[in-house]
């Protein structure tokens, strides 16, 4: 990969890989790719929150093994212990970035309850079994005038990191919670008040740098998306760079009218670049972010416009949800959820990516029975993508965000999500949709359910960190 | 409000509670009483109704009713109702108290009057 420019100011802080030590993760990410195992399951958070299932949410468990004779089906769900949460993303105890910590093992998943604030710790030492092992109630988090917790990442030393979008009253600042690896709260990662708001993150120890992006405060954003109050200038369009070491902010970039509501951040996975992207959700564009003489910059690389449709008044924004980078640098990939298309970016040249293929199940103009005329409809777009550490597969789920599905595609509360899947050529560039794989949240127990963020046990494209 | 201690049923006497009726739009109505110190919510979760909820804190609206009649009191600012909402009769479940016998309409589909897709 190209990373020339860089490769520099990756000097600093630079701390040695202890081969000698048994961590959990790999090596790097080349050795994630040649020895990592094919996914078997899926995590995906699931909920009831938002529909009339008067249930818990639940984590469930998902057979992507073609060789099962439960192939796309939920094998086991874990009932979170109180109704309400929102679950949403979640993250584990240990990646990539700690293999130089003996005895820690990639274990524990943190899932955050979005609207409840409540942490739950799930051990996945039986993969297809996880159970519930302990929960940290929102007063504990109350306490340090926090909620809404979001994105969980691990971080080096064998601690975990979780952004937090509002205050302890959902207004702003948001901030960071630090948890020990023992899941206790160990404080707040930053001093109060460096940010108004907070959404994703994600850290490159090589550079001392932590990226984190905006969304709302949760009083905004919670209740569903209105536009006036992006023209009261209550949602996000900024980017803010960290030093990681001393969790102080460094540097704030505006994204400006064509960086409305950055969503989720993503460096390149190989430790010594300093490249990333962000979606702007709402202005439907890809910024590429990077560093130069210790000074971080970002442009736009991507244009989503926005298309007519018949039924809107005005035209539909693409609204990028989620992105990723496989795992060796190569493709972007990202989701416009409400025009329903998934797409593939060449990104070998991190500046300049080069659309490789794209293609379309669900949203306002995809198929609304892409896998088959006889299988459910899909009621909502692509939405939170995973791909498989060999990069061959990509996996997706529908649901945004309660309220806000309610507002955009009010059949998926009564329908429930899907799970779908794309077969990826990396050495070609395409994908190709796989007609056999549909994994139907419709079918749940208590009543249709949502499916959001998709994890496997042994890391992931979207939270693997190498030092 | 000043604490005390007890539950909120042993606390308050019968003068002290109202009568909350609950209405589903599709159909089906329950009854419940309220003490003065218990919201809506919690007056239903102890008479084993399940209503819609998500940080009873006042902050995420998914606790959305709407006040057909009677007076409630929320317990703290409704961070999650914009004004005209409020005007509009719209509570949130989880921070509003009954102070005189209510009827409410209650259920996901009220919360859905508060978002409407923007673009359309
Ligand atoms: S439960 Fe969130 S506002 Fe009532």
């Amino acid at each position: 990969m190209s990373d020339t420019e860089s490769s520099e100011s990756g000097a600093h802080e630079h701390h040695e890989h202890h081969h000698d030590v048994e961590g959990p993760g790999y090596a790097t990410p080349q050795a994630a790719i040649e020895e990592a195992e094919r996914e078997t399951v899926a995590y995906v958070p699931s909920l009831y929150v938002g529909t009339d299932v008067d249930a818990p949410d639940f984590l469930s468990v998902v057979d992507v093994n073609p060789d099962s004779d439960t192939y796309t089906e939920v094998i086991d769900r874990v009932e979170m212990p109180n109704k309400g949460d929102e679950l949403h993303h979640f993250g584990w105890n240990a990646c990539s970035s700690s293999c130089h910590v003996e005895g820690l093992e990639r274990r524990h998943l943190v899932v955050p309850g979005q609207r409840s604030s409540r942490l739950h710790i799930i051990d996945t030492k039986d993969r297809e079994n996880p159970e519930i092992v302990k929960v940290i109630e929102p007063e504990e988090v109350y306490e340090y005038d926090l909620s809404a917790p979001h994105t969980v990442h691990c971080i080096p030393d064998g601690e975990i990191l979780i952004s937090m979008l509002g205050n302890e009253d959902g207004d702003l600042p948001g901030g960071f919670l630090e948890l020990n690896d023992d899941f206790e709260i160990e404080g707040r990662w930053d001093p109060p008040g460096e940010i108004e708001m907070n959404y994703d993150f994600w850290y490159q120890p090589r550079h001392n740098v932590m990226v984190s992006s905006e969304w709302a405060a949760p009083k905004t954003y919670y209740p569903g998306f209105d536009l006036e109050d992006v023209e009261a200038g209550k949602y996000g369009h900024k980017l803010h760079f960290w030093d990681w070491e001393r969790g102080q902010l460094q540097q704030t970039v505006d994204l400006g009218e064509e960086g409305m509501i950055p969503l989720e951040v993503r460096f390149l996975h190989s430790p010594e670049a300093a490249h990333g992207y962000v979606g702007a959700a709402l202005s439907s564009n890809i910024f590429h972010f990077y560093e130069r003489e210790k000074e971080w910059f970002a442009e736009k690389v991507i244009d989503i416009e926005p298309r007519e449709h018949e039924d809107w008044d005005m035209p539909v924004p693409g609204l990028i949800t989620d992105l990723l980078v496989s795992m060796d640098d190569r493709y972007l990939f990202f989701s416009n959820w409400l025009h329903g298309d998934v797409r593939m970016y060449d990104v070998s040249d991190p500046s300049n990516p080069r659309l490789a293929d794209q293609l379309w199940a669900g949203g306002l103009y995809g198929p609304r029975h892409p896998t088959g005329e006889d299988d459910r409809p899909v009621v909502a777009g692509p939405q939170m993508l995973q791909l498989s550490i060999d990069g061959e597969r990509l996996y997706w789920t529908t649901s945004l965000f309660s309220t806000w599905d309610n507002q955009f595609y009010p059949e998926e509360g009564e329908k429930g999500s899907v799970m779908l899947k794309a077969d990826v050529n990396p050495r070609k560039g395409t994908m190709t949709l796989d007609e056999d794989f549909l994994v139907d949240f419709g079918e749940m127990p208590n009543g249709p359910a949502r499916a959001h963020e998709i994890r496997w046990p042994d890391g992931d494209c979207t939270s693997d960190v190498w030092q | 409000m000043t604490e005390r201690d007890g539950t909120a049923a042993e606390r308050d006497g019968d003068g002290d509670r109202h009568r909350v009726e609950l209405r589903w739009r599709g159909g089906g109505t329950e009854t419940v009483r309220a003490a003065a110190a218990e919201s809506v919510l919690e007056a239903a979760e102890r008479a084993d109704i399940g209503l819609p909820f998500g940080c009873r804190t006042g902050a995420c609206a998914t606790c959305t009713g709407r006040l057909l009649s009677g007076k409630i009191e929320h317990e703290r600012e409704p961070r999650a109702l914009k004004t005209d909402s409020l005007a509009d009769g719209y509570v949130l479940l989880c921070i509003a108290r009954p102070k005189t016998d209510c009827r409410i309409e209650v259920g996901t589909d009220v919360h859905s009057d508060l978002v409407t897709n923007p673009w359309k």
